[in-house]
């Protein structure tokens, strides 16, 4: 494609062969419809992390179970595995038309979190739905995807899609709306995730850039303004930049970081082997089979494991944001680019933060930490990008000129 | 889709690339550059190190008699990580010991924070327990069976106020000596008495074991081990044979006193605490110190109970835990050794000065009459006789002298109380010692600074302070520090309760039989007068007739008797000697609280003492004898 853009391409297209008989041999190629490279990273990764939680946990509840979380996250897999499957045989499209309803479905599940919610480490994020507990920010990230993918596609009124004044205030106010219910669980970590998801969209969104350094400019001075105002503690900033002082003493608010450093740089290259970390399992490493299970693949697999895991982490990033630009609509487009966000920056800050680059904020490492909700989650992302992959050509190319013509 | 929407999204894919380059290159540099310093380190996080307690010392008489030993036993420790994270662990050891869940909880939760990963929690279990806990090891992670001494008395209450007891180290002393002596969690100190005036030569040096452990915290091979260093043994100066007489006679007595009514009323004595000292007076050795109420000290083993401490700090019951030995209280007639020797070291008296008691003084002026004990007065005394009878009129006379010596500008009279040791602390290896009081102007001007006219020094304040009276305060142990520096002709042996230290073997560690002295150079004249008086007061007068049947020509003995008036009580009865007057090896000195007079009251008990002492068949039972004298 180049420098130009599709709908410009598919013009020139339209216009240069004339009739559509000529397209058949293109059209076969692009016959296979499912993202096999996504597919299999995912897969494979995901099944890693079912691994890998065994290996963390095995001592966790000795009482009880060893292969305890190792069941339950496989019995999470299979069901996301499940969902993934049904969320391919419809038209993602259909979604633009309903986000407003999916909007008021995820502000209503983050309220009642509010109300029904129970805490744990001082989060109240969790519904106990008696045979599992849920995690309704997991799910609201998606939601929040689709909406705004669907505020900044082209609008039926438009004749060409354009990202303006209003698409943008409008934006702000999903987002926004969105990011102060998980603000008040309180759940800052999230709610960075949130924020960085939604100017990642607003980037690729199209809109003037101008927009972008807005945005970002004003959540800037409104975090400063909260420092000030005290409504953000200094110990809460303090731990969040815990990072920045590597000399830090190995107790109080460095200890997690000092500890996962200690797990992941005693690894070494090929690490200690499977089921064979002693940092992880002793618990010096806390939250390992979640947060820090990054800590726990670093020690048994050494660089070597995490090399190979940041790799098809990064693949299955790349492969998002490969399906957002041969979306056929710019809503797919930006629904793929906001799932490879969602990825991208947790990746980034909690792989981040096991080594040291990042600050200590508890969100899950995706694919691979323990947890039905953030698994079901990102199988449904994934299962929305496939979608959109699978549908990038459904339509011939003299129907995308019409449209756009039209 | 726009060009610049493609092209954003082509910046985000070679953002990707940077993002993962930059956490493989930090990966890298973790891993593979720095790897070997975090495997060496790690490895320290794999290994445990475990103290096992070492025996803390014996504690002996002077004759070598076993008073308190340690005996090997077994208790109960977590690791408060591992604890706190399960409740059925929690639940488990709080029904199998018998603790409070809620209570081992918040303990265990303190200790958490401190970074200690063993917390002893029960002292002594039974053999029931212990098959218990060790059967079920596998399903209580972080539960350990761990070696351990406790104390044990084998002369139950006897001496307890000087041998002391121990008990678990507090949160604060724990994280202020923790790295300096060694000290863990659970473990049991020195809290009062010698056990905490001796607690590093009694403590000994913990052992250690440095092992590592399975990703389950299992131990699986030892890498360093040390042994324990046992606590050294103490020999006291304490003879525990004369400390039980002296402890049952002065119970004796007491019990009688309650008996007695007060004056002609039909009230009893209080009598409800007592003391007595008995110092070796040519070493100032310790031979017994009582205090009476006393306690067991075996209540503090394996941690007092609430309901114990409730009672031993019950006023009803007189504050058993308080060595009334080194605490002061108003001391009566017993401080006129020091007006007496003060009167003549200054020369405001003489061996024949003669003072006239009528029984009413008026020394301060006809408007503040002060009396005698005796209303109808002693007639023409000596000072010889104003010992002998205890004459206050005597006494208010030469303390006024002394105050009108240079109109008081140096306040004599407490600079003599000083001199023989009054209002300072004697020295006695034995924590909280009361230095007691000598109020002077400074003193008054503080404590009554909010109260302008009390807080002027007036002259009959050194004239009560004459007699014993006033704010002066004195303990028992300081009276007979003063008398046996007297007895000894100014020299000054600081009382002490350590004789020997000797390790496991039995050889010395610290060698502690020379007596250092100090030489006041009381004049030898004025020392040899007041002795004659302090003879005359066993043989005719007001002691004299608790040593009615004593043999006082082969063994003279020195006293003094004392009845302090205190404010809101009964008198204080005292009584301080020595014996025998030519060659001084006993001094006795004895404080009843509540009891009426010295004479009658006080004197029995030293004159019982010196009969134990010297082998000499008991004449008379211990009983308050009837006459009435100061």
């Amino acid at each position: 494609m180049g420098r130009h853009s599709r709908e410009e391409a598919a013009k020139n297209k339209y216009i240069n062969t004339g009739f559509e008989n000529a397209d058949f041999g293109e059209t076969k190629r692009k016959s296979l419809k499912f993202d096999i490279v996504l597919f299999l990273c995912v897969i494979f990764l995901s099944a890693f992390g079912v691994l890998i939680i065994y290996s963390a946990t095995r001592y966790s509840l000795p009482s009880v179970d060893p292969m305890f979380y190792f069941k339950k996250q496989l019995i999470f897999l299979s069901v996301s595995f499940a969902i993934f499957i049904g969320l391919l045989t419809f038209d993602y499209r259909k979604l633009k038309r309903i986000w407003i309803i999916i909007y008021f479905i995820n502000i209503a599940g983050l309220i009642s979190v509010l109300f029904f919610g129970y805490e744990v480490n001082s989060n109240k994020a969790w519904i106990d739905l008696k045979f599992t507990s849920i995690q309704p920010s997991e799910f609201s990230k998606i939601f929040m995807v689709i909406c705004l993918a669907a505020v900044f596609s082209k609008w039926r009124v438009e004749k060409k899609s354009f990202v303006g004044f209003k698409k943008v205030i409008l934006s702000v106010l999903v987002a926004f709306s969105t990011i102060l219910l998980i603000l008040i669980e309180p759940d800052f970590g999230q709610a960075i995730i949130y924020f960085l998801v939604y100017t990642g969209i607003l980037f690729i969104s199209g809109a003037n850039f101008l927009y972008f350094l807005g945005v970002t400019g004003i959540t800037a001075g409104g975090v400063f303004a909260g420092i000030k105002l005290g409504l953000i503690k200094q110990y809460q900033l303090d731990r969040l930049l815990v990072f920045l002082k590597p000399n830090v003493r190995p107790e109080g608010v460095g200890y997690n970081l000092f500890q996962s450093k200690l797990a992941i740089g005693s690894g070494k290259i090929f690490g200690k082997g499977l089921f064979l970390g002693t940092q992880t399992n002793l618990n010096y490493v806390p939250e390992h089979h979640t947060d820090f299970i990054f800590s726990v693949i670093g020690e048994e697999l050494g660089f070597a494991g995490a090399f190979v895991v940041l790799i098809l982490l990064g693949l299955i990033v790349w492969r998002c944001f490969y399906v957002s630009r041969h979306a056929s609509d710019n809503f797919g487009s930006l629904l793929a680019g906001g799932i490879g966000f969602i990825i991208l920056s947790q990746m980034t800050i909690n792989i981040g933060m096991t080594i040291g680059l990042m600050p200590i904020i508890g969100i899950p490492l995706p694919f691979l930490s323990y947890g039905g909700s953030n698994l079901l989650a990102i199988f449904m992302g994934i299962a929305l990008v496939e979608n959109v992959y699978m549908r990038r050509e459904t339509r011939k190319d003299y129907e995308i000129a019409y449209e756009d013509y039209k | 889709m726009n060009i610049s929407t493609n092209k954003r999204i082509i910046f985000i894919g070679y953002l990707v690339i940077a993002i993962v380059v930059v956490l493989i290159l930090k990966l890298y540099f973790l891993q593979v550059m720095s790897g070997e310093v975090y495997a060496e380190a790690a490895t320290q996080n794999i290994t445990r190190t475990r103290s096992t307690a070492a025996p803390r010392g014996n504690i002996y008489d002077r004759n070598g008699k076993l008073l308190i030993e340690s005996v090997p036993t077994v208790g109960v420790a977590v690791d408060p990580y591992i604890v706190l994270k399960r409740e059925d662990i929690l639940s488990t050891l709080s029904s199998k010991l018998g603790l409070s869940y809620y209570d081992l909880k918040a303990k265990l939760e303190k200790t958490k924070t401190t970074y200690i990963d063993r917390v002893i929690i029960k002292q002594d279990i039974d053999k029931e327990t212990l098959v218990y806990l060790k059967e079920n090891s596998q399903s209580l992670p972080g539960v350990e069976i761990v070696n351990i001494f406790l104390r044990k008395y084998n002369y139950g209450y006897l001496a307890s106020h000087v041998l002391g007891y121990t008990g678990e180290i507090d949160e604060a002393k724990l994280k202020q000596e923790k790295n300096k002596a060694g000290y863990e969690g659970g473990d049991q100190i020195g809290l009062t008495g010698v056990e905490e005036q001796y607690e590093g030569i009694l403590k000994g040096i913990k052992g250690k074991i440095v092992y590592e452990v399975d990703p389950l915290g299992r131990p699986t091979n030892i890498v360093e081990q040390t042994d324990y260093i046992p606590g050294n043994n103490i020999y006291l100066t304490i003879d525990i044979e004369l400390q039980k007489y002296v402890e049952e006679t002065l119970a004796t007595q007491l019990e009688a006193i309650r008996q007695k009514k007060v004056g002609k009323t039909d009230i009893n004595f209080n009598a409800g605490g007592g003391s007595v000292v008995v110092l070796d007076a040519k070493t100032g050795e310790v031979l017994a110190m009582a205090s009476y109420p006393t306690y067991d000290p075996s209540v503090f083993i394996g941690g007092i109970s609430t309901a114990n401490w409730a009672q031993l700090n019950d006023p009803a019951r007189k504050f058993p835990l308080n060595n009334r030995a080194i605490m002061s209280f108003p001391p009566g007639s017993v401080f006129k050794i020091v007006p007496a020797y003060a009167g003549l070291s200054e020369g405001v008296i003489n061996k024949s000065s003669v003072i006239f008691d009528a029984g009413t003084w008026y020394g301060l002026g006809t408007d503040y009459p002060k009396f005698c004990w005796n209303k109808s007065g002693h007639g023409g005394l000596n000072i010889l006789g104003g010992i002998q009878n205890s004459c206050d009129v005597f006494f208010y006379e030469v303390s006024l002298r002394l105050y009108l010596k240079n109109k008081n500008s140096e306040e004599l009279l407490q600079k003599y109380a000083k001199l023989l040791g009054f209002g300072a602390k004697t020295g006695i290896d034995l924590p909280s010692e009361d230095p007691g009081l000598i109020p002077d102007k400074a003193w008054k001007k503080e404590w009554f600074k909010n109260d302008k006219a009390n807080s002027i020094w007036f002259p009959g304040d050194t004239v009560n302070m004459g007699i014993g009276q006033g704010d002066l305060l004195v303990s028992p142990l300081q009276l007979a520090y003063a008398y046996m520096t007297l007895a000894n002709r100014g020299k000054q042996y600081v009382p002490h309760v350590l004789k020997e230290i000797k390790n496991e073997s039995g050889a010395n560690v610290a060698d502690l039989s020379q007596s250092k002295f100090n030489d006041l150079e009381l004049n030898q004249e004025y020392v040899n007068i007041i002795e004659s008086g302090f003879n005359l007061v066993t043989r005719q007068g007001t002691g004299a007739s608790a040593f009615r049947t004593f043999p006082l020509d082969k063994i003279p003995v020195a006293g003094k008797t004392g009845t302090a008036e205190f404010w809101g009580h009964q008198d204080y009865a005292w009584f301080a000697s020595y014996a025998p007057i030519s060659n001084p090896q006993y001094v006795v000195a004895v404080m009843l609280e509540e009891a009426g007079g010295g004479g009658a009251n006080a004197a029995p008990i030293a004159e019982k003492i010196y009969e134990y002492l010297y082998h000499i068949e008991s004449q008379q039972q211990v009983k308050p004898v009837d006459n009435f004298g100061d």
